[in-house]
């Protein structure tokens, strides 16, 4: 194998292995940013379709959160336009199925009440409308 | 009549909606002119409203909807 082609081989591994370590990192960025808050503890489900802090929260904490929250509120928007409902109608339909499958036991989750409460083994008792 | 009472109390009341008028029609002129409209976020946190008025054959509705709007979106959801 000449040299030459050892270095452009070299520089393929390079290329590959810093995209295969971009995508990691990307996916851990982009990957569960409302998943790691919930099971933190730091962030729970709202009946509102939001997430909330749970108690006072670091500005990091907050800053996650409001930035979920502004993704989800986009979501929300498209969504009851395509349907013609109310955003708050999409918003709170998602929250009965966040509370249905996202909420895991020892996890937060605020009832209209206001109240945060700790998911136990039990489903959480959802609110009437959610049929 | 409503409108006699609002003019008898604010005389300046109809100038002031015209203002407010010729305001808003000068408004996309503005934009345009700008080029570009600057979107940003919202320093203020969203505001949080528990107390929600929904029927449940609205619920039923956007079920299906709602879930692959989650599926579709880990991270978010």
């Amino acid at each position: 194998m000449n040299r030459r082609l050892k270095l452009i081989l070299a520089a393929g591994l390079v290329v590959a292995a810093t995209t295969a370590g971009a995508g990691a990192a990307f996916a851990m960025l982009q990957g569960d940013v409302a998943a790691a808050l919930r099971s933190g503890g730091q962030a729970g489900e709202q009946s509102d379709g939001y997430l909330g802090v749970v108690g006072s929260g670091s500005a990091d904490v907050r800053s996650q959160v409001d930035a979920v929250n502004i993704k989800r509120r986009a979501y929300y928007t498209d969504l009851a336009a395509k349907r013609g409902a109310k955003i708050e109608e999409v918003a709170a339909t998602t929250a009965c199925e966040l509370f249905r499958t996202k909420v895991a036991p020892g996890q937060y989750y605020r009832l209209p009440d206001g109240v945060w409460r700790q998911r136990d083994s039990a489903p959480i008792p959802l609110p009437r409308y959610c049929g | 009549m409503r409108a006699a009472i609002l003019t008898r109390l604010r005389p300046n009341a109809t100038q002031g909606a015209m203002r407010r008028t010729r305001l808003l029609l000068a408004a996309p002129v503005l934009l345009g002119s700008a080029g570009c409209v600057q979107v940003a976020a919202p320093d203020k946190p969203i505001e949080i409203n528990l107390n929600i008025n929904i029927r449940q054959e609205v619920v039923v509705r956007l079920q299906q909807d709602v879930k692959e709007l989650i599926d579709k979106n880990p991270g978010v959801f």
